[in-house]
């Protein structure tokens, strides 16, 4: 089997328009991305991602977009990265369809801030103590007694995302989560991040019905022209129908991060290009244990050639 | 008047700083490392803490539980170190 790349688009972190504000404004292909964002938002991309509060505003989500595309273009313009394969985890099911070219970049701007509108509205109304909590550190079995333990205190909860061994992202009242992180830290877990809104669980299927009614019915998508790894079990998309349903399962299906891995080598991949500001996907074990991975962020992308070739 | 809690953070060794600065991609091999610096500022971010954890915990042979398990304990080298020593047999003592 030959060698096969892929190129991975991360799920969205914290991205303050301090890190990737002027990649933004001097990057040859995010300023062109920047342009079409602002024709189809009628406001100014980089204004509002620096004027916005809170990690997951309307504007900080496409920028979060535009920035995974543009640094796509760069590592294939610089690093020669042409991929077999595609796959966004999470928000990256968005740039991952884009760059697959499902959708053209501006109705993939369009899906992304009215995706954005339409989950600030659904959340405000329902499921508003709701909050996504990641931790690692924490074995299935221990797991397993603390979710039990919810259940006896009759406690609603979801597993939103499996990422590694021990790495899980849990959805629960925002109420218990003092409660989880004790018990998370008695058997040796270690919290990282809780997110507002939430995602990724059955419970949300009345934001997977406004979002198909809202959005997605309003888009025609093509079919990929490379294929796509669908983040909820590992299949590998090739029609425009599955790439439909892939974006609208991501509301109510966990992430299944090592399932992506086991059909990316299935694949015969072997090596990994994370597009955008990652913090995780590239990062994490069950990525680094089986491929060779090529960051290719904001920050690499501004560094100048020679300095990057000397860190090399 | 010095004290011990003043000598402590200067107290580490040498297998925590090359361990620690592994992990602090912001801070160059000539720069000293502060006892007070701001670990995410010199680079630490989640996962960095992640893989460090589990490197210190293998290195000292130490188990981090419950309230040594916070993103707190990473804040600066001195605090790190205080919570590994704290995790060491001869601070049962």
């Amino acid at each position: 089997m030959e060698k096969q790349t892929a190129i991975v688009f991360p799920g969205m972190g914290p991205a303050a328009f301090a890190d990737v504000g002027r990649f933004m404004m001097v990057n040859p292909f995010a300023r062109d991305l920047v342009v079409i964002a602002d024709d189809v938002l009628g406001y100014s991309l980089v204004d509002a991602f620096s004027e916005a509060e809170g990690d997951y505003s309307e504007a900080a989500q496409v920028a979060f977009l535009v920035n995974c595309l543009a640094c796509a273009q760069w590592a294939r313009e610089n690093l020669g990265i042409e991929p077999d394969v595609c796959v966004g985890p999470s928000f990256g099911e968005k740039a991952a369809v884009a760059f697959a070219e499902a959708l053209p970049v501006d109705e993939a701007v369009r899906m992304t801030a009215e995706l954005a509108r339409c989950m600030d509205d659904y959340f405000s109304r329902k499921h508003t103590d709701i909050v996504t909590h990641s931790f690692v550190r924490t074995p299935e079995d221990k797991l397993a007694e603390i979710l039990a333990e919810l259940d006896e205190q009759g406690e609603w909860h979801d597993i939103s995302c499996y990422i590694d061994d021990g790495f899980y992202m849990l959805s629960l009242s925002e109420t218990r989560l003092a409660w989880l992180e004790r018990r998370l830290r008695a058997i040796g877990g270690l919290s990282l991040y809780t997110m507002r809104p939430p995602m990724h669980s059955a419970a949300f299927a009345g934001l997977r019905d406004e979002a198909e009614w809202k959005v997605l019915s309003t888009l025609r998508f093509a079919n990929p022209k490379l294929p796509v790894v669908a983040d909820q079990d590992g299949a590998i998309l090739r029609s425009s129908a599955g790439i439909h349903t892939m974006l609208l399962d991501s509301f109510v299906r966990p992430l299944r991060w090592p399932d992506v891995v086991a059909a990316l080598e299935r694949f015969g991949v072997e090596r990994v290009c994370v597009a955008g500001p990652d913090s995780l996907f590239g990062r994490v074990g069950a990525t680094t244990r089986k491929f060779a991975v090529i960051p290719a962020n904001p920050r690499i992308a501004m560094t100048p050639r020679h300095r990057r070739s000397k860190a090399a | 008047m010095t004290t011990v809690d003043d000598l402590e953070p200067f107290m580490w060794d040498e297998k925590f700083e090359t361990l620690l600065r592994g992990y602090l991609p912001f801070l160059s091999p000539t720069e000293p490392l502060e006892s007070d610096a701001q670990l995410r500022d010199l680079g630490l971010d989640s996962m960095g803490m992640v893989e460090l954890l589990g490197n210190l915990e293998n290195t000292y042979q130490v188990r981090f539980l419950d309230d040594a398990l916070t993103m707190d304990t990473f804040q600066s080298p001195s605090v790190l170190w205080k919570a590994v020593g704290s995790l060491l047999p001869s601070a049962a003592g």
